[in-house]
């Protein structure tokens, strides 16, 4: 028995509670999402309640098919309606004693578009809620349209490649900056690549969210929209890590501080060639890509050491 | 047994909104200001700053997530009230469907606006009626008395187990949310007498933590026709209900509406005006006016807008010469006004008579009494086989 807890995954000491979800759920082949879905309520525990909406964790959250689905509470709402409804519920749980996570579960879509709204005002209010955004960078669910998180260039169902289209001619909205912005109590970017540091900012989560407003960031790529090869999922969040792209961050009521540094980044080439979202992409393109990803790493790390000299 | 005499304040409408919601002791509030219901909000806010409401208030960011917050709390069994008017109302549109087809028993404020593309802020009550088919029950009221003990007996109709469906009590902006009257304010140990049966039905569906409930879970082919069907159901039972809490009200509190619509003199009338909202209060002087010179007229006022009261209103316009309609909002696309429309739908249960459609009162014009008296008139004179005007404009001529 000793050896066999020697050999165990570290990461399984976060887990707090079994498998809730199902075999044979219904999300595309080489999906994060399944692996997010299920990961998440290991860590949380089986108190949290899942408040979701019409995105790529809708047909099995609120159980499309029956036949594969999970034993956590949930509640689904329209789009304009995760964070405000969440409000609802964790107000009436906090008042009435009873435990419980309330975890708003949506894409980016939701999040910088269309439920941005209700999340900024929820963080404004400090509800204690976790509200956890899995960024694919589109519309996915629907077929690959583009949202305010799809980056520049990037070849989406409305933004598509042709004589004249040369994929979403603006950049995306630096959302982990906005939320930043908002003091929110705890919130931290994280990706299924390094899942114990996601395990660890989720254990933080919840109980941070007994004080408070919690934002989480999960970089979600998807194998469909953005063509990826679909045993490369892992890779890619990976990839966007070690390239900066998406860097490992988290914050306690406002301050950043990184999770990962990464001592020798990766141009971001080594991140687009592993999918064809890109692959339009010339030279030009690539460096303001490029200069993007540098940008807005200079500008957490501004914000990171300027908290370090306090 | 019944309740105690209540103490008599002078209070605008929405002031009395906020009592009225004070005494049926809600959990959860959201709301966000908007003219003409901006007051509900803060007196809400202000007694729970001063102590005597233990309520959680949220200051929401916008009216779809005053419905939203609302309708979650109430999904996981809290007792929830909001409050909105005019473009509010249209804002929380989609999770107005939602809340009906979730069947949570929100209970919901409406301050009649109208609705524009010309900026009229004003009253008329193109809100409600622009959001007819979104499942809930609609009541409108008359005056401020009403406004109180319409709420109080929307608890009892909206949390009743059979019918657990959302409400939404309707009063006229700026005529009734500015306008002070007097007010009998029940006493709290009589309004929680009569909330009190709530506790002795079982326990509503609810979302619980590491249950595994769920709300809003994917409804595909027959799953969603079944729910469709006992929403219908349940409007359709909402009706009889109305009635019955209304009696009961009245009993105990010595107050009685009518239920689904309000007869003013209508047993021996030949001729009926159908009017609804604080108009009816003026129409009602009208007719004691004509009755002294002969004409026998007798007023509906129409309390229940959706479910629709069918029954009750054939009761009482059957076997009459002539209706005439007053209607505060349009129909549009179609020539007469909403009430009138949905009138013309049960007339050959009425019986063959003549049906004016009038439109007045839009933005603010007083439906005043020189036009109700023209009314009357125009109604009179159609049941005595003279020719007449499908609708009429009041104010456009």
């Amino acid at each position: 028995m000793v050896e066999a807890t020697k050999k165990r995954n570290k990461v399984f000491d976060y887990f707090c509670t079994d498998e809730q979800f199902s075999g044979g759920v219904a999300w595309c082949a080489g999906c994060p999402l399944e692996l997010t879905a299920r990961f998440v309520p290991k860590v949380l525990g089986k108190n949290m309640v899942f408040v979701g909406t019409p995105g790529c964790a809708a047909p099995v959250l609120h159980g499309q098919n029956i036949g594969a689905w999970h034993k956590l509470s949930y509640l689904s709402c329209v789009m304009t309606g995760v964070a405000s409804s969440a409000t609802g519920l964790s107000r009436y749980f906090r008042r009435t004693g009873q435990d419980a996570t309330v975890v708003c579960f949506t894409g980016d879509g939701c999040a910088t578009d269309i439920g941005f709204q209700t999340l900024s005002g929820a963080a404004e209010r400090n509800e204690h809620i976790i509200y956890l955004a899995y960024d694919n960078e589109g519309y996915m669910n629907t077929g690959n349209q583009r949202s305010s998180a799809t980056q520049k260039g990037a070849a989406t169902t409305t933004t598509p490649v042709g004589k004249v289209g040369r994929g979403k001619p603006t950049a995306s909205k630096n959302m982990q900056m906005v939320m930043l912005m908002h003091k929110p109590k705890y919130m931290a970017t994280a990706t299924l690549s390094h899942l114990e540091d996601f395990a660890k900012k989720l254990q933080k989560a919840k109980e941070k969210s007994k004080e408070g407003f919690v934002y989480l960031h999960v970089f979600s790529p998807c194998p469909v929209g953005w063509r990826i090869d679909s045993n490369m999922t892992i890779e890619v969040c990976r990839t966007a890590v070690r390239t900066n792209y998406f860097p490992l961050w988290e914050a306690e009521d406002g301050q950043p501080r990184f999770t990962l540094e990464v001592a020798n980044p990766k141009p971001v080439t080594e991140f687009t060639k592993l999918m064809r979202k890109f692959s339009h992409l010339k030279e030009d393109g690539l460096a303001e890509l490029q200069k993007q990803v540098d940008e807005r790493y200079a500008l957490l790390k501004t914000l990171v050491n300027a908290g370090a000299q306090k | 047994m019944k309740a105690k005499k209540g103490k008599v304040s002078v209070l605008t409408g929405n002031y009395t909104t906020a009592y009225a919601a004070r005494l049926c002791r809600p959990e959860v509030i959201a709301a966000y200001p908007i003219t003409p219901q901006s007051e509900v909000a803060e007196q809400l806010s202000s007694f729970v700053a001063d102590g005597s409401l233990d309520a959680e208030i949220v200051e929401v960011e916008g009216e779809n997530s005053a419905m939203n917050v609302c309708r979650a709390a109430s999904l996981a069994g809290a007792r929830v009230f909001t409050a909105t008017s005019s473009y509010g109302l249209v804002y929380m549109y989609d999770t107005l469907l939602e809340t009906a087809g979730f069947r949570a028993p929100v209970v919901m404020a409406n301050v009649n606006r109208e609705t524009p593309g010309i900026h009229a802020v004003s009253s008329g009550q193109q809100d409600m009626i622009s959001t007819r088919d979104s499942g809930w029950i609609q009541i409108i009221v008359e005056n401020n008395q009403e406004i109180i003990d319409q709420i109080i007996m929307s608890y009892r109709l909206a949390e009743d187990y059979d019918i657990q469906l959302p409400i939404m009590v309707n009063y006229d902006g700026y005529y009734l949310s500015y306008l002070s009257e007097a007010v009998e304010i029940p006493e709290q140990s009589d309004v929680d007498a009569f909330l009190a049966p709530l506790k002795k039905q079982p326990q509503r569906p609810r979302l619980i933590p590491g249950a595994s409930t769920g709300c809003g879970t994917h409804g595909m082919e027959m799953g969603y026709v079944e729910a469709r069907y006992k929403h219908w159901s349940a409007l359709e039972r909402a009706k009889q209900k109305v009635d019955d809490i209304d009696k009961e009200f009245g009993e105990y509190f010595g107050r009685s509406y009518g239920g689904q619509i309000e007869e003013y003199k209508t047993a021996d009338a030949e001729i009926v005006i159908l009017a609804s909202g604080s108009a009816a209060g003026s129409v009602k002087t009208v007719i004691d006016a004509k009755r002294a010179e002969g004409i026998k007229v007798g007023l509906v006022k129409q309390r229940l807008f959706r479910p629709y009261p069918e029954e009750r209103l054939i009761q009482a316009l059957k076997g009459k010469k002539a209706v005439g309609v007053i209607d505060r909002s349009l129909c549009f696309g179609w020539k007469y006004g909403p009430m009138c429309m949905e009138l013309k739908a049960i007339a050959p249960d009425i019986g063959s008579m003549p049906i004016l459609s009038y439109i007045d009162g839009l933005a603010n014009l007083d439906i005043t009494i020189p036009h109700i008296s023209r009314v009357v008139d125009e109604v009179n004179a159609a049941a005595k086989g003279k020719a007449y005007q499908d609708v009429t404009w009041i104010p456009m001529e």
